[in-house]
């Protein structure tokens, strides 16, 4: 019984939490500009971080490694201290992203500018990482984020025509008005939306912080197999939503609010008060995972104590790291750069960055020195190595579409 | 010990309390006396030894950060191979990383700003 709430527990944290500023902001601007035209790279990049996802899960939770640790150990000191920096980086750009969205969801709650809300934004994150338990966490957060079901009910409410929303997604067409890279530019930001680097990290570091053992491998399965997918169905209403509101508007979203508007326009003020509240919590419980996961990757490709199962004072470099982290990315925010247009440039690079993660944890859940009879099966890695292959031409096509497309204008 | 490279380098160190410890960023090497394939004698960790094998820009980058963090006369972090207990996914030691001298830059972030933060010694709650 105890296990079974834990597993029902695990499956909602999943998919509150799989929602962020990323997938808000993707699946918003595919939906208005596209229709559903995008919605297969959105069941594509579910079942990459599915598939992904209980494979890191499974390595942390039989072999007690991380993946960050493992990295270091598949890939050796040199490349992986490349794969260091460029992981960090993007994971600290998806930080002060975060701390953006949080920001922005007080601007709408309140009406005064975003940039006022940042420092305490940024505190707030902070403190949560200094003083609260990791479960304790992990769990208020997921299950605020589930309030975004208020955008499914938004849609049911509408009572849209769905048949021509199932033609619009299973006949994807490049709409009039749009040319075929900027297609293309938002599928590798959608893609980079459900995929991104730290839910990895921070879903295998999870593992070891809430003590894993092979017991628990049906809890990674469910949370994976039922969670992630039923938080991608939050991110495809998102897309319905600003499909049927905002392109026949012709509005290209630029701020939170316009994010908002669908579940506005067919619920009202409640509907706006449950929409910001679900934002704030999106927003605010992702930058919780990416401020860990700038500790995690550091802390586990040099070897420190990381952890939040551990006092600060045990884990110093780890916090030092944490720290830093969330004053640069609130920082970067102060700077005034536009946090839609900052988390639009993260997704690419993002998405861009995959494979150096995908990789070494396709190989270490093959080995069976660390694995044992747990490796992958056959058809994870089938899966697994088809979508390593789209994601290596992903990162060699992101570069010159960002160029060309003018990042997507 | 042919594979010690393979076996041993880069793999999480781990302390007599099941403590993470570092790396094993590289190895020292002693060639015996009376001739014969060299030894492992101690585990370098640290930045200064990560430097040394990294190479190139890089490593002479990693090398004057690591120089600017320790004493001028103080070597990179030797851990005596004779602290080695066991060697499974880990390298696991039996000794408390607060004794070894690879826990220096920890201790100094520990006491100087983690400390100095309030709660900083209290379990999350």
């Amino acid at each position: 019984m105890k296990k079974l709430l834990e597993v029902a527990l695990g499956i909602l944290t999943a998919v509150g939490g799989f929602v962020d500023i990323g997938d808000l902001v993707a699946a918003t601007a595919t939906g208005a500009r596209f229709g559903l035209a995008l919605a297969w790279v959105l069941v594509l990049g579910v079942i990459g971080i599915v598939i992904y996802a209980e494979m890191a899960g499974r390595v942390a939770t039989v072999s007690h490694r991380p993946v960050f640790d493992l990295v270091r150990e598949r890939l050796g000191a040199r490349v992986a201290l490349a794969n260091l920096f460029a992981s960090f980086f993007v994971t600290l750009l998806t930080l002060a992203a975060e701390i953006g969205g949080v920001a922005l969801a007080v601007e709408l709650l309140t009406g005064i500018n975003y940039l006022l809300w940042v420092p305490p934004a940024a505190l707030l994150v902070w403190l949560v990482l200094w003083r609260m338990r990791f479960q304790v966490m992990e769990n208020l957060f997921g299950l605020a984020g589930l309030t975004l079901l208020v955008v499914v009910v938004a849609v049911w409410h509408a009572h849209p025509d769905w048949s021509a929303l199932l033609h619009g997604a299973t006949h994807p067409a490049v709409p009039m008005g749009e040319g075929r890279p900027t297609y293309f530019y938002f599928a590798i930001a959608l893609l980079g939306s459900a995929m991104t680097p730290y839910e990895v990290f921070f879903f295998s570091s999870g593992a070891v912080e809430e003590g894993w053992s092979t017991t628990d491998l049906i809890v990674n399965r469910m949370n994976v197999y039922l969670g992630f997918p039923l938080g991608g169905a939050l991110a495809l209403a998102v897309m319905v939503a600003a499909t049927l509101f905002l392109q026949p508007r012709g509005i290209d979203p630029t701020h939170l609010s316009q994010v908002a508007l669908p579940v506005v326009l067919v619920l009202g003020k409640v509907g706006l008060a449950f929409t910001i509240f679900a934002f704030f919590a999106a927003t605010f419980g992702a930058a919780l995972e990416t401020g860990l996961s700038c500790g995690y990757t550091i802390a586990q490709y040099f070897g420190w104590q990381w952890g939040k199962y551990v006092k600060p004072a045990q884990a110093a470099r780890f916090h030092l790291v944490m720290l830093v982290s969330v004053v640069t990315g609130a920082l970067l925010i102060l700077t005034t750069i536009d946090p839609i247009k900052l988390t639009e440039y993260m997704l690419v690079l993002s998405a861009a960055a995959l494979p150096l993660t995908y990789f070494p944890i396709l190989v270490v859940a093959n080995d069976p020195d660390y694995m044992g009879s747990k490796v992958n099966s056959r058809i994870s890695n089938a899966i697994g190595s088809v979508l390593l292959v789209i994601l290596v031409v992903i990162m060699l096509a992101a570069p010159p579409l960002m160029i060309i497309t003018k990042a997507g204008q | 010990m042919i594979d010690a490279g393979l076996m041993l380098l880069d793999r999480q160190l781990i302390d007599a309390d099941g403590m993470l410890a570092g790396k094993v960023d590289d190895l020292e090497l002693t060639f015996p006396e009376g001739g014969g394939p060299p030894v492992v004698t101690a585990i370098l960790a640290g930045p200064g030894a990560l430097a040394g094998r990294l190479g190139g820009r890089l490593g002479h980058l990693v090398e004057v950060v690591a120089a600017r963090l320790r004493h001028p006369e103080e070597t990179p972090g030797r851990i005596s191979f004779g602290l080695v207990k066991r060697i499974d996914s880990a390298v696991r030691l039996s000794a408390q990383r607060a004794e070894l001298d690879t826990d220096r830059v920890e201790s100094l972030v520990r006491d100087y700003v983690i400390r100095r933060i309030p709660g900083g010694d209290h379990a999350p709650e």
